[in-house]
């Protein structure tokens, strides 16, 4: 009886702390989001429009991340999201130049995500080439062929662009939390309320377990590079919303800001049970912010790179903070 | 419990670290902003403190470097005026985003020697009401024509498409007249226009063709085609024996491979002489180089092999200041048809280490050449095009 009471103690002991630290890349955000506009306003600069900046700045990571988390559950990683969204935005402009049909350039971006996704889980599932490999090598021929194209036929101008006048009436918060809210949604329900999340987590966590149980991993791999690609496609949108260019560069920093967005927002790279589909929005929005609030506190010529330096700081402590919570000789619930 | 002790200093520690880090850049930037101020307030005219934002690709090389020092400690400490820089800008978002901070931040005016997306630049300068000039580059023929009636945008000032060809050429003929048959090139960061613009000139005062042609604009466009210079389609009595392009893991082998084939110059249209005196130096290749007039490029002429520079020096940015300055003053300076201005400005040439230090010497320190002096005589509210057209033709 005693041996019980002090076994359900030490569980309910343990849910407390499991859910502090759960809850701790929301405190996180919070906090910085606090210090945020108390750094702003001390400044004496327009909040308002800082915020507005912030999320511009962060919406595209968080779609895109939010996209890549179904891969991620899996255990696996793809780094050439960065180049798939310039791919997917590339294509865009050029359709639209030369179509000049604006719903004909969306279902190319979407269209081109999703097929550079999809050529990526086909190496991967069907030809069990590791992820690794192929995304590394995807990253590189997708951002060849998209500079190639983009320098061959923006000529002196550096890039290629649309009309900033098709794309203006869009650039404006009320349309991109739109975009954002309904895909989040669509993904909350994919992950959390359908078969397909839970047999991801699953395959994430223990993929031999999962195998003998009859889950077919290429199936669900699929599905997971499908939506990633969803979610390249909308970033590659709301990027040419934002910029109506698209130059070499464009989209260069996602690939590797989508470990840190996956990281700030509490989940394991490693996928499996403690996935959540929440830690690219809740990750992505806090390191833009935690990257704003650096570079208004920190003087610019004080030292470049300080603000990196600083960042993978807070970096190092999150993995370690969140890392404790997979320290446990329980498993997880 | 020992573990949970542990683990709590491990976070304490952490967050100490990173707390700390935060507040030992605060204190620095807070001590760093008002010293600035302070010199500015000394020497300057009374009034308002007019805030400039600069965006910049390029932070550490040299010249942006020089760039910085000549508005932050000359002009700064001469007018009321305070620069606020960005980080290395990379694309065209940041570039938005940047300009956008600054106008958040009360900016008046924003100089820009990043070039992703200009058009875009210009775009989002008129929706926030900011003033907006170009100190490196120029907007291509057709940019300008679109963007020249703009009311924020201000003018630009710096060499254009056609200077850079012109600084090419002039380049490769002075090889030409030195007499050299074979030359190997370097194309830098072909397919960046400037460089494209360079080469072209470069094969043209070689007196060389490029696939049949020596007119600038089909040359330009066949390289731009080519991503790079294809030595196969270069005709002519200067031999180009090889090419190469970039800086990445196997430059050395093909800087390496172009001296094996013995050329008697090296041509390179930027950067040659950030990535390759010392190698050029020990194989007694005499080279050129289109860049800056700084400490490096002049010990590179005086002890190395470096024989032929076309630079810009620090203070060519000074009319870029004045444009914006007139502009946040209440003059906005417009040409005779009441567009933004378009002033191209001239590369220096020296071949020697004396021609050198007569440009690099005179920019530097407390007399560069855009000096106090020379700066007020177009800054005010007199101020017209023709006088600022007069002084920068004259340097």
């Amino acid at each position: 009886m005693g041996a019980k009471k002090y076994e359900g103690k030490k569980l309910s002991k343990h849910s407390v702390g499991q859910f502090l630290i759960s809850a701790l890349p929301f405190f996180a955000l919070v906090v910085l989001f606090i210090v945020f506009c108390v750094v702003v306003q001390a400044k004496g600069y327009r909040l308002d429009r800082y915020l507005e900046i912030v999320f511009d700045e962060g919406v595209v990571l968080a779609v895109v991340a939010t996209g890549a988390i179904f891969i991620y559950t899996l255990g696996t990683f793809d780094i050439s999201l960065g180049a798939s969204t310039l791919f997917s935005a590339t294509m865009g402009v050029m359709v639209y130049n030369a179509t000049e049909n604006f719903l004909l350039m969306i279902l190319v971006i979407f269209a081109s995500g999703i097929m550079c996704s999809l050529f990526n889980s086909v190496l991967a599932s069907v030809f069990h080439i590791p992820a690794f490999v192929t995304t590394v090598a995807m990253m590189s021929v997708l951002s060849a062929i998209a500079g190639q194209i983009i320098t061959t036929n923006g000529g002196a101008l550096g890039g290629i662009s649309i009309p900033s006048a098709i794309v203006k009436p869009l650039d404006v918060p009320s349309v991109k939390i739109i975009l954002l809210a309904v895909f989040f949604l669509l993904c909350l329900f994919v992950f959390n309320y359908t078969k397909v999340g839970r047999r991801q987590k699953f395959i994430g966590g223990n993929p031999l377990c999962a195998t003998l149980t009859g889950i077919k991993y290429n199936k669900y791999a699929i599905i997971a590079f499908v939506m990633a690609g969803l979610g390249v496609g909308l970033g590659a949108l709301l990027t040419l919303i934002y910029t109506p260019s698209v130059t070499t560069t464009t989209a260069s920093s996602i690939g590797m800001n989508i470990f840190i967005a996956i990281v700030f927002g509490g989940m394991p790279i490693s996928g499996g049970a403690r996935s959540r589909i929440y830690a690219a929005l809740v990750g992505g929005f806090s390191y833009m912010l935690l990257n704003d609030v650096l570079e208004l506190v920190i003087d610019s010529s004080a030292a470049y790179g300080l603000t990196q330096v600083i960042s993978a700081v807070f970096f190092l402590a999150v993995v370690y903070i969140t890392g404790m919570n997979y320290r446990t000789k329980m498993l997880p619930r | 419990m020992k573990k949970k002790v542990t683990k709590l200093f491990g976070i304490v520690a952490a967050c100490v670290l990173s707390m700390s880090m935060l507040m030992g850049c605060g204190t620095g930037a807070a001590t760093d902003a008002p010293a600035s101020t302070e010199a500015g307030s000394e020497t300057t005219d009374a009034g308002k403190t007019v805030k400039i934002g600069v965006l910049v690709a390029d932070v550490s090389g040299e010249e942006a470097q020089g760039f910085r020092s000549y508005y932050e400690n000359y002009v700064a400490a001469n007018y009321n005026v305070e620069f606020d820089y960005t980080d290395a800008l990379q694309s065209a978002e940041e570039e938005k985003s940047a300009i956008e901070k600054f106008a958040s931040q009360g900016c008046d005016a924003i100089i820009s020697l990043s070039s992703s997306d200009r058009a875009m630049q210009i775009e989002t300068c008129e929706d926030y009401g900011v003033y907006y000039a170009i100190a490196s580059g120029v907007l291509d023929d057709e940019q300008y024509e679109t963007y020249k009636g703009y009311e924020y945008f201000v003018g630009q000032v710096g060499p254009s498409n056609e200077t850079e060809f012109m600084a090419g050429k002039a380049m490769g003929e002075y090889f030409k007249n030195q007499g050299v048959s074979s030359v190997a090139m370097y194309g830098a960061f072909i397919p960046n226009p400037m460089h494209v613009y360079r080469a072209a000139g470069v094969i043209a005062g070689l007196g060389d063709t490029y696939g049949g042609t020596d007119d600038m604009g089909a040359i330009v466009g066949q390289i731009f085609e080519d991503q790079g210079v294809d030595i196969s389609k270069v005709e002519g009595d200067v031999n180009l024996v090889a090419y190469l392009q970039g800086y990445g893991d196997t430059t050395t082998d093909e800087l390496n491979a172009a001296i094996q084939k013995n050329p008697e110059a090296f041509i390179s249209v930027g950067m040659a002489t950030t990535f390759f005196t010392q190698p050029l130096n020990e194989a007694g290749i005499p080279f050129s180089d289109i860049d800056s007039f700084t400490s490096m490029n002049g010990s590179a002429i005086k002890e190395g092999k470096l024989c032929y520079l076309a630079g810009k020096y620090s203070s060519s940015i000074g009319p870029t200041f004045a444009l914006v300055m007139n502009a946040v003053n209440g003059n906005v300076i417009r040409d005779s048809e009441g567009n933004a201005v378009s002033f191209s400005q001239n590369y220096l040439v020296a071949t020697d280490g004396d021609t050198f230090d007569t440009y690099f010497v005179s920019d530097n320190g407390d007399a560069p050449i855009y000096d106090k002096e020379t700066l007020d005589s177009i800054i005010g509210e007199d101020v017209t095009y023709d006088d600022l057209a007069a002084l920068i033709s004259s340097k």
